[in-house]
């Protein structure tokens, strides 16, 4: 794929955005659709920027950005350090995945309020939570790719005298690179998800909070603008995460 | 009348470089009834790409191919196929696979069975027949494909180097299977394969086609009854002969 | 797939460890100790039980809420129940329109382009922060949560069915029309059952959205599904109440997985063979 469509196939998302919101606006501003309920987006983007004063948002999307860059930087750390290890020393995989496997059908969200009960109201509960969306698929994926390394790679790097963390770091890990690399696109998509919810259910700063606010004054522009702003946000984000994907494992593995 | 002429077939696929693009120029090539013609020639040489012509999967840029006298528009209608990756489809077993044409055909389930059935028995896979593809070996896999090819008994069967992904033995096995079968069901059989060893022990004739642009480069009979030896020193001859045409 | 035992691939070095005989036994062994170990920390008063309730205070609560039912007198049956029919409900809406639109959208390439944008931003859009705008909209009733449901798995299983109609091995569309089998013959003999699988692993993934969704969704405005129990119990301060909740969403969330795990094995006995020959 080239650099050229490669792009074009990410900006579609911001292209669909863009046509749905003009539709929309077609839509509202003929009457068809009542304005009230549904607020064009140029009066809803006004609207939004006019309850919300630039510096607040600042505000709210940074908060949610440092949230989920410290429980996804925990979450993902952690979780491709004990799947790696899990991976490579049987022993431990025997202890640790079934533990992983009986914890992980609990949906990080129904952790909130136990998190709330640990670590308070502040931000450590909602970078706990948001660290378990993260650590899930990411230890999830890397055990996955770390066990279904091909022997046959390891055996031609042992007759060519490599062994133990050699052979791990050389061999094993960039081989189960893609497995990392999705579980790691995965685990931020998650993250994200439970980052808006656990803000919208229990904070008083950031996007989610946000949206949930302006539900109780009944600004719907502000509401709608928020979950565009999350959707853009989730977008680029993605996009970015993706890039790095692509530069680093890309080359040699077709996703 | 031939049973299949192919009259200056050419083909062409859009690419930047012209030489590149060209597939197959001006091929011409008449085949008898009952005649087992096998194209051989390098990867890459037009070979699967004749033959897809010939079946109507793949449309000519220039020249035509008739069958019966009547100009080739799309596939089936008398024109089995055999690939080289089997293509069974996985989610039906291996006496489903072989009904599966009668069932396009719109052959009632009883009378189809027994067809299948006995297809089935002709290519050695009695016992079989509730197996899903994912289960059987390579050869078997491929008893199936032709059984499945030969039961709309078609007229011509081409067979897109069949037994290329099987190993040596079983190859030579499938050999002498496809021999027994094609003297049991008499049909126009054409073959491609790029063995030039597996073209002699088959072939009524043989085609040898240059590398890329595909053209036909020398056409020999041989007229030695099956089944044949490898030893045989008229075969080690043509061998050589081919082998150089190949070079 | 290789399954994520403890098994390492063949002919791992022996650099790694002793062979183990049973990992499962181990595993279970271990699991079993931690929650002894649990239990044990609890009642010598390491652990306090307000903040990591025991085993044998989770077992209490479950009786309770068995029997008494919380808060208000609202049993755990009926909690499960509510649950389940919010996702049920949700789910089976976003499937029952995902399968027939992806078919038609995978099946055109125009179409397939057209929305490829819309999909594109439509699941970027998280789908709890729909949640006050679905309450403004159609209030907090059941009818919202049912709707943040089917928006969650609906977009998924677009994708997967979508993918699945898609890409097909165009050698076995080839090989039906040498078959004599018409256009029509091919959708829905060739192009339909190649395409099972893959539906079959969105259905799955879209599921595990719903249970996800539906957490959230519950914890606002409702006192009833587990999501709800969840969160009231915090403000009773009944922890164990909590993590009984929070155990059985995951215990259902888990045997609905493999439930549909069964029942792909039953519709689609082939695809097994494949992974296995394929490995």
């Amino acid at each position: 794929m080239t650099k050229a469509s490669r792009w074009k196939d990410s900006s579609l998302g911001v292209v669909g955005v863009l046509g749905l919101l003009a539709v929309w606006e077609a839509l509202t501003r003929s009457g068809a659709v009542n304005p009230v309920i549904f607020p064009p987006p140029t009066a809803a983007v006004a609207g939004a920027l006019a309850k919300v004063p630039p510096r607040d948002l600042w505000e709210h999307v940074s908060t949610s950005l440092l949230r989920i860059l410290w429980g996804f930087g925990v979450g993902a750390g952690l979780g491709i350090l004990v799947g790696i290890a899990s991976g490579w020393y049987r022993t431990l995989g025997a202890l640790t995945q079934p533990v992983i496997d009986l914890i992980r059908p609990i949906p990080p969200l129904a952790w909130i309020p136990m998190a709330i009960i640990w670590f308070g109201l502040g931000e450590p509960s909602k970078v706990f939570v948001i660290f378990l969306g993260a650590f899930f698929p990411v230890v999830t994926n890397a055990y996955k790719g770390m066990t279904g390394v091909d022997p046959i790679l390891l055996r031609a790097a042992q007759t060519m005298g490599l062994s133990g963390p050699r052979l791990l770091l050389q061999v094993a890990i960039p081989a189960a690179m893609p497995d990392i690399a999705t579980g790691l696109r995965v685990g931020w998509g998650l993250s994200f998800g439970v980052l808006v919810a656990a803000e919208l259910i229990a904070a008083d700063a950031g996007m989610g909070f946000m949206i949930m606010h302006a539900r109780q004054s009944g600004e719907i522009g502000v509401i709608i603008f928020g979950i565009i702003l999350i959707g853009v946000t989730n977008l680029l984000t993605d996009y970015g995460i993706g890039e790095v994907i692509r530069r680093k494992v890309g080359r040699w593995h077709a996703t | 009348m031939a049973k299949i002429e192919i009259r200056g077939v050419t083909k062409r696929y859009e690419s930047e470089d012209a030489a590149q693009g060209l597939a197959v120029e001006n091929v011409s090539l008449t085949i008898e009834d009952n005649e087992f013609v096998t194209l051989v020639g390098r990867s890459g040489c037009g070979k699967t790409t004749l033959l897809n012509i010939i079946a109507g999967l793949v449309e000519p840029t220039g020249g035509e191919v008739l069958v019966n006298g009547r100009r080739v528009t799309g596939p089936g209608g008398g024109k089995g196929m055999v690939f080289q990756q089997h293509a069974l489809f996985p989610w039906l077993t291996a006496i489903q696979n072989v009904e599966f044409g009668c069932k396009s055909r719109g052959m009632p389930p009883a009378e189809r069975r027994g067809s299948a059935a006995q297809l089935i028995e002709l290519v050695g896979l009695r016992g079989s027949e509730e197996k899903y593809p994912g289960e059987l070996s390579g050869g078997m896999q491929q008893r199936v494909a032709i059984a499945r090819a030969l039961a709309l008994d078609p007229e011509i069967l081409l067979m897109d180097e069949p037994f290329g992904a099987l190993d040596e033995l079983t190859r030579i096995e499938m050999q002498g299977e496809l021999l027994r079968v094609w003297s049991t069901r008499k049909k126009t059989v054409v073959f491609v394969t790029h063995s030039i060893t597996e073209a002699l022990m088959l072939s009524d004739r043989i085609v040898v086609l240059s590398a890329r642009p595909g053209r036909i480069r020398q056409e020999c009979a041989i007229d030695l009854p099956r089944p044949r030896e490898r030893a045989n020193p008229r075969v080690i001859a043509l061998y050589e002969e081919i082998w150089r045409n190949l070079s | 797939m290789k399954r994520s035992g403890a098994t390492s691939p063949e002919g791992a070095p022996r650099s790694r460890g002793p062979a183990l005989a049973a990992p499962r036994l181990l595993g279970a062994a271990f699991v079993a100790g931690l929650v002894l170990l649990w239990q044990a920390a609890s009642l010598a008063g390491v652990l306090k039980p307000f903040y990591f309730p025991p085993p044998s205070r989770l077992a209490l609560a479950f009786w309770e809420l068995a029997w008494e039912g919380f808060p208000e007198g609202v049993r755990i049956g009926t909690h499960i129940l509510i649950t389940l029919a919010r996702i049920g409900q949700g789910y089976l809406l976003a499937v029952g329109v995902a399968i027939p639109l992806g078919i038609l959208i995978g099946r055109s390439s125009v179409l397939d382009r057209l929305s490829l944008p819309i999909i594109t931003f439509a699941r970027s859009v998280a789908t709890l922060s729909l949640l006050p705008l679905v309450i403004v909209w159609f209030g907090v009733g059941e009818l919202s949560k049912v709707l943040l449901i089917a928006y969650g798995c609906f977009w998924v299983m677009l994708t997967n069915v979508i993918a699945g109609v898609k890409y097909i091995d165009p050698l076995l569309i080839r090989a039906a029309q040498t078959l004599d089998t018409s256009p029509a013959g091919i959708f829905v003999r060739v192009v339909l059952p190649a395409a099972l699988p893959r539906m079959f692993a969105g259905a799955r993934v879209a599921l595990g959205v719903g249970f996800m969704v539906i957490v959230g969704a519950e914890m606002i405005g409702t006192i009833q599904g587990l999501g709800a129990l969840i969160m009231e119990a915090r403000t009773y301060y009944r922890t164990d109440i909590s993590v009984v909740g929070m155990v059985a969403i995951g215990l259902f969330g888990f045997g609905i997985s493999v439930g549909l795990e069964r029942l792909e094995r039953v519709l689609l006995p082939w695809h097994r063979g494949l992974e296995s020959v394929r490995r």
